[in-house]
């Protein structure tokens, strides 16, 4: 093989960052290659290093980046020889990037015509006008219908899925070598991120481009990648071709991320006993948002409700875990909020009997035994109170049960696996997983019989969300509590619930068995939500051999 | 932007004005003087000071005496000043223009110099030009107006000699003579506002050169020229628009001090001296012309602020 | 505690504040026992005098010893400026926090009249309060702090409404606590360090008005050692010293330099998650 062949070399690569005290080594003797139309995947978790990774390829460090070793070739050129004014010529034209979330990645305030038509300036040469044509061109090219009218539109009038093609036209504008992809369709919905990936499977066919693409997801890297490189704490750990590298992986730590990975036919709940009657049955529950303004009452306008939810009407009985899954904007958190008091509703929640329809009826039995858990820990735990008192507040609220209080707590912590000496903790001083653990006792401190868990693991790593999965399922047969699981991960709900409600926009569209939600008779909005899901790698490999 | 939002917009002008117009009635309602005894003098006799009272209608309940001063400043008569004997409104009228003239100045002065010193610290950020910006900003604004003016009218107008210490000369009647007497005034004027929107303009700038679109732009290639014009500095500026209008409030008190200490026939010193001699009228008039020119200047920022950010979505 | 005062000492800003800060306080309390001569001491043949061993700082238009005019100063201009920016503060911050806390109407009512408000300078505001109760500087002290209240309102209102937003919030409304709870041990402590930081540089802001009313003759009344009011009397014997001038305008600088320093520094100090 010679070096014409290959897109991208990097040999023997090293980074640190400076830091107080010295230097904290975030790549270690990296070495990576692409060939010319190859796609390489790169995994790792944060703080992987893999972010670091492709600023290195792009020359975009910190300033207080250290490299200490090693070599970047893109093509025949050494990407660390040229200097900054050498490398903005090769930015966009040689190599290009597309970034995790389109709508940070977009200039709000300029248009998407002139966004995408700069670059062809830049680099090809063409007048404004000629590049505006061509833009409309490329526009047309990643599958948008009305290229003509959305050259000419701002980012926030396009949706996420809009956005992110036309970022992935800018990437493609100047026919690159090599593109790296940062987890390009992690900001975005199921379906959305199913057709992004349609999207860059076609073009990348198509043109025949490297691609460098970086993800959390072994999942979508199996189905994605020609080869596969794992990388642990800034050393990769594996590499290999994907078939091969999830067939029969080498590493344990590889081995673990796999395993890791939610696979929806090995269940982790045991069948519910169906003869008992309902914990809670909500009954036509509609939440709006929204407030008559003065001048529209004024002006004896129409007011028009933002509809957060709209009559929902769901039952759970006595330990059963059902999922709500939707994209985002369906209403499945509106929903939790509702059931928690944090929303205003209409409608009714009949709970072990008793009947709720407003904030009123929510008293402190209730409070008791409906608890919800949020998504990021970092703004559900307050960051200026110390781990003990935030997990004495229900203790004190609701007493139930004996003993000590400190006891109590130190018996939680333990069961959340963490150490008792993290009382006199504040919550930054803890990692993602251990808050989360924290935000988990706080609500099993006070013996609910309902936990609504709201998207609790999406902000977590593949490992850490695996080991919070865990702990989650042996509260839940150690204490019978029933969960409503909130999540946008069906791979993961198939795998812990008893049941699945899928919502759409403010409409709950049905609610199926977990096992029956993949059947052929399911609405079709479900079944567009299953088939946009990448089913996890090891059950596909397994059943259908390629090469 | 909505027909509505502008309407919305407008009529809060008009609630300002009337909140203002109430708390300035009120305060000089309480304020310890007798226009009548001001207006005869200490010596007037009971009876003469009593029919004056009943003509002026200072007999009348606080609420007429509002509603008869309120239908006269909507029809553009602020009354007569204590003092003179003058209609209150086309001396202040004249005097607006002065101080406009004045402040109008500042804000250009302060415009050219402040937004390029942030954008020189933010980019130079953490270098010699950063700490030097830095530094200039915190004396400025740790000095108030009449500090500087002081110190001004002392090295500039008497030890060196370079411009007159003090007056006011209108432009229309001599130009060159009546820009030398207004640089120092604007320059006093603008120094707190130079210091306060350069800090600002640069940390917007440094905030917005860390944002994601900003980073893409770089890794597109483009020019840093391109990046930090056309992608940095639009988004960093607009929201100097709105601190801007803000300061002109600041501004206008400012304005008070400088025109006091420099002699200028502005608002600032026809209100000064109006508290001074309790000349309530004009106090009246001078405090609602001064909060509907900040209300206006808002007004303006806004709808310019709505009209470069199309993100805005107002109803 | 110690953990607060390290890295409010290791930013460059926070070490500075600290310092002039700290050198104004000792001035302040220990102010009258240090001045090497009496504030109001006339030594008719010592006039004017440059700075020397004798007079530090030199002398003013009575041969009064400028240095100790200026510790004496210290205390009335700061310990004023002090005040009125917390009374200013405890006030908007009660209107602000109340108005987000009602919400809806009453919410909007009060924020849009405590904007109309806000479109009188509060310089302007300070000068009308002060006409209407007499010039001296209790009032001055009181107009400059009902000068505050609006601005202090909008501010807290902002800030109670983002902490209000956040998710310990929600968990704690969630779990069933009282109103009190919630404001006095989720709300309070996240909403008050924005607060402080705010009001730290606002009295450097006071500093200036204060000043600035004592200089138009609204504030302190002769003899007294105000700053701003002695910058106002040196101006008539600005052609035999310019010490007289330099000096209470330096000391107004610099304590309002010292405090703006000090906010900045508090405001890096004071976010936990750095």
């Amino acid at each position: 093989m010679t070096d014409t062949d290959m897109a991208l070399r990097v040999e023997g690569y090293s980074l640190a960052y400076d830091v107080k005290g010295g230097q904290a080594r975030v790549l270690n003797g990296i070495d990576l290659s692409i060939r010319r139309g190859e796609i390489l995947g790169l995994v790792g978790e944060s703080g992987s290093g893999k972010s670091s990774m492709a600023s290195a390829i792009m020359r975009h460090l910190a300033g207080n980046a250290r490299e200490n070793d090693g070599r970047i070739w893109l093509g025949g050129t050494d990407l660390r020889a040229q200097t900054e004014r050498q490398m903005s010529d090769i930015r966009g034209r040689r190599v290009s990037m597309v970034f995790q979330d389109p709508a940070t990645s977009l200039n709000p305030t300029l248009r998407l015509g002139e966004q995408l038509a700069e670059v062809l300036v830049r680099h090809r040469g063409l007048t404004p006008r000629q590049a505006w044509a061509e833009g409309e061109a490329r526009l047309a090219h990643v599958g948008l219908k009305t290229p003509r009218e959305m050259m000419a539109r701002m980012p926030h009038e396009m949706s996420g899925g809009e956005k992110q093609r036309v970022v992935i036209a800018t990437a493609f504008a100047c026919n690159p070598e090599l593109i790296i992809f940062d987890e390009p369709t992690t900001a975005l919905d199921v379906i959305t991120a199913r057709q992004i990936l349609d999207l860059f499977a076609g073009l990348q066919q198509e043109t025949g481009v490297a691609s460098l693409y970086i993800s959390h997801d072994l999942a979508l890297l199996s189905q994605t990648a020609d080869r596969v490189a794992v990388l642990q704490k800034g050393v990769i750990v594996e590499q290999g071709e994907t078939a091969g590298l999830f067939r029969t992986p080498q590493h344990d730590y590889t081995k673990a991320l796999i395993a890791a990975a939610p696979q929806p036919d090995r269940r982790l709940v045991t069948p519910l006993d169906t003869t008992r009657a309902p914990l809670v049955s909500v009954r036509d529950v509609t939440v709006n948002y929204g407030r008559k303004s003065l001048l529209d009452t004024l002006l004896r306008r129409d007011y028009a409700p933002v509809v957060g939810s709209r009559a929902v009407t769901l039952e759970l009985r006595p330990g059963e875990v059902l999922g709500i899954v939707g994209e985002s904007g369906s209403g499945k958190s509106t929903l939790a909020k509702a059931m928690t008091g944090l929303n205003r509703f209409d409608g009714l929640i009949d709970f072990d009997g008793r009947p709720v329809t407003g904030l009123s009826d929510m008293d402190s039995a209730y409070r008791r035994d409906v608890q919800i858990i949020f998504q990021h820990p970092d703004a559900s735990l307050n960051p200026r109170q110390r781990i003990a008192e935030i997990l004495a507040r229900p203790l004190r609220l609701y007493g139930r049960g004996q003993g000590d209080p400190r006891a109590r707590i130190a018996a939680m912590l333990e069961r959340v696996r963490l150490p008792a000496s993290y009382v006199d903790r504040y919550p930054h001083q803890l990692s993602g997983g251990e808050k989360q653990r924290i935000a988990i006792a706080r609500a099993f401190l006070s013996n609910p019989r309902l936990v609504i868990c709201d998207e609790i693991t999406s902000a977590l790593d593949v490992s850490v969300q695996a080991s919070v999965i865990e702990l989650l399922m042996e509260l839940h047969r150690d204490t019978g509590a029933a969960y409503v699981f909130i999540t946008h991960d069906i791979n993961l709900v198939r795998q812990i619930a008893h049941r699945i409600a899928v919502m759409y926009r403010g409409d709950l569209v049905e609610i199926a068995d977990a096992e029956r939600i993949a059947d052929p008779d399911r609405a079709p909005y479900t079944r567009q939500l299953l088939e946009a899901v990448t089913p996890p790698a090891s059950a596909r490999l397994a059943t259908t051999p390629q090469d | 932007m909505s027909a509505s939002y502008i309407l919305k917009r407008i009529a809060l002008i008009f609630y300002t004005l009337f909140i203002v117009s109430i708390l300035v009635f009120g305060i000089t309602q309480i304020l310890p003087a007798d226009a009548a005894v001001m207006m005869l003098g200490e010596n007037a006799t009971d009876e003469a000071l009593e029919a004056l009272r009943q003509q002026m209608g200072l007999n009348d309940p606080i609420w007429a005496q509002y509603l008869h001063w309120a239908t006269g400043v909507v029809q553009g008569d602020f009354g007569t000043s204590l003092r003179t004997g003058q209609p209150v409104g086309p001396a202040l009228f004249s005097a607006l223009g002065t101080s406009l003239t004045l402040a109008v100045l500042a804000l250009a002065v302060m415009l050219v110099l402040a937004i390029p010193m942030g954008i020189l610290a933010a980019v130079r950020r953490g270098r010699a030009a950063d700490l030097v910006v830095g530094f200039v900003s915190y004396i400025g604004v740790s000095l108030p107006e009449f500090v500087t003016a002081t110190l001004a009218v002392v090295v500039v107008a008497d030890i060196w000699g370079l411009l007159p210490p003090a007056g006011y000369v209108p432009l229309a009647e001599d130009f060159w003579g009546g820009l030398q007497r207004l640089i120092l005034p604007v320059s006093v004027a603008s120094i707190m506002m130079i210091a306060h929107v350069s800090r600002m303009v640069r940390s917007e700038l440094v905030d917005v050169m860390h944002t994601d679109y900003i980073r893409a732009a770089r890794l597109k290639g483009l020019t840093p020229r391109r990046v930090l014009i056309r992608h940095g500095l639009r988004n960093a500026l607009l929201p100097t628009i709105t601190i801007v209008a803000l300061d002109v409030g600041y501004l206008l008190g400012g304005i008070i001090v400088v025109e006091e200490i420099f002699s200028i026939p502005g608002i600032g010193r026809a209100l000064m001296s109006a508290i001074q001699s309790r000349d309530l009228p004009v106090i009246q008039a001078g405090v609602m012309i001064m909060a509907a020119t900040y209300s206006i200047v808002n007004f303006a920022a806004d709808l310019m602020y709505a009209w470069l950010d199309k993100r805005i979505q107002y109803d | 505690m110690t953990d607060f005062l390290r890295r409010l000492l290791r930013s460059p800003q926070g070490a500075l504040g600290c310092l002039i800060v700290g050198l104004i306080l000792v001035a302040v309390v220990f102010g009258s026992y240090l001045t090497p001569y009496g504030p109001e001491d006339m030594q008719p043949l010592a006039r004017y005098k440059d700075p020397s061993a004798a007079h530090w700082l030199g002398t003013d238009q009575y041969g009064r010893d400028i240095l100790s005019r200026l510790l004496d100063g210290a205390r009335s201009t700061v310990v004023m400026a002090v005040a009125a920016t917390v009374i200013g503060t405890l006030g908007g911050a009660i209107l602000g926090t109340g108005s987000a806390y009602l919400g809806g109407r009453a919410d909007e009512f009060i924020m849009r009249t405590n904007d109309a408000v806000m479109a009188i300078p509060s310089l302007l505001m300070a000068l009308m309060v002060v006409s209407l109760l007499g010039s001296n500087s209790a009032n001055a002290l009181l107009a400059i702090a009902i000068a505050f209240m609006p601005s202090m309102a909008r501010i807290s209102r902002s800030v109670a409404l983002t902490v209000r937003k956040q998710d310990y919030v929600s968990a704690a409304i969630a779990r069933g606590e009282g109103a009190a709870y919630i404001v006095l041990r989720e709300m309070l402590p996240n909403v008050i360090a924005p607060i402080v930081v705010e009001m730290t540089i606002r009295v450097s802001f006071a500093v200036m008005l204060f000043a600035t009313l004592s200089f138009l003759g609204l504030g302190a009344q002769p003899p007294a050692t105000d700053w701003g009011l002695m910058v106002s009397e040196a101006r008539q014997y600005l052609h035999r010293s310019y010490w007289i001038l330099m000096w209470p305008s330096a000391a107004i600088a610099l304590t309002a330099i010292g405090f703006n320093l000090l906010g900045d520094g508090l405001r890096d100090a004071l976010n936990p998650r750095t």
